[in-house]
């Protein structure tokens, strides 16, 4: 599997996310939350797990959507897979 | 599948059903469905009434019902009563009118229970008349 770069991924992540979202991507901090600092609902979230997964060629299981709340989390899940 | 089949899975119904027919499907990945875009129906008249153009709304509608129809043969444990769409980005890149055939292909990015991502296409014969992508949700 490619070792892919914390700093990398978390660019990569965060431009992914402001995209979805809609919002400048430095608004997304590690920790912000997608619903309550962000204004995410939970199919926002579902397109960023598809976009995820298409990016990195990757497989997450549905059960671990709801552990998608932050970049934070992203990066975590991403790691876990890649 | 015919008309029948794609009505016992979708909600939608005349005026505005927008396949007529599944070409193929595979559950999990991607369906291919048509509709044949005939000058009686109702909106040609005002859209336009000299010059009839496929509405690019409409087009999109028969993806969505498409990309329903797969869901539903992809998740058939899931009861979808009423799926809804939450975005879609659609690109339109050529006019669809009165006896084309449109053909909608759907292809599935990521199905939870609670929805879906997918890809999708429209032709008219060889040519891409629009595409994008599309999310919809499940109540």
């Amino acid at each position: 599997m490619p070792q892919v770069d914390d700093l990398i991924l978390e660019k990569e992540l965060r431009e992914i996310i402001a995209k979805i979202i809609e919002i400048d991507p430095d608004r997304i901090t590690l920790e912000a939350t997608f619903v309550n600092d962000l204004g995410m609902d939970s199919m926002m979230a579902l397109e960023i797990l598809a976009a995820m997964e298409k990016k990195y060629k990757i497989q997450v299981p549905e059960e671990k959507l709801g552990r998608l709340r932050t970049l934070k989390d992203a990066i975590n899940l991403a790691k876990e897979y890649l | 599948m015919n008309i029948e089949e794609i009505k016992s899975l979708i909600p939608q119904r005349h005026p505005f059903l927008m396949l007529d027919r599944v070409l193929e499907i595979k559950p999990g990945e991607s369906i291919r469905a048509y509709k044949n875009v005939s000058i009686n129906e109702d909106y040609f008249r005002g859209h336009f009434p000299d010059a009839p153009i496929f509405p690019g709304a409409l087009t999109a509608e028969a993806m969505a019902q498409a990309a329903c129809i797969l869901f539903k043969k992809s998740m058939p444990d899931v009861n979808v009563t009423t799926p809804y769409i939450t975005n879609m980005k659609i690109r339109f890149l050529k006019p669809v009118v009165p006896g084309d055939q449109l053909e909608v292909i759907v292809k599935s990015v990521k199905m939870v229970r609670t929805g879906g991502v997918f890809e999708t296409e429209a032709h008219v014969r060889e040519s891409v008349i629009a595409k994008g992508e599309m999310t919809f949700a499940c109540k």
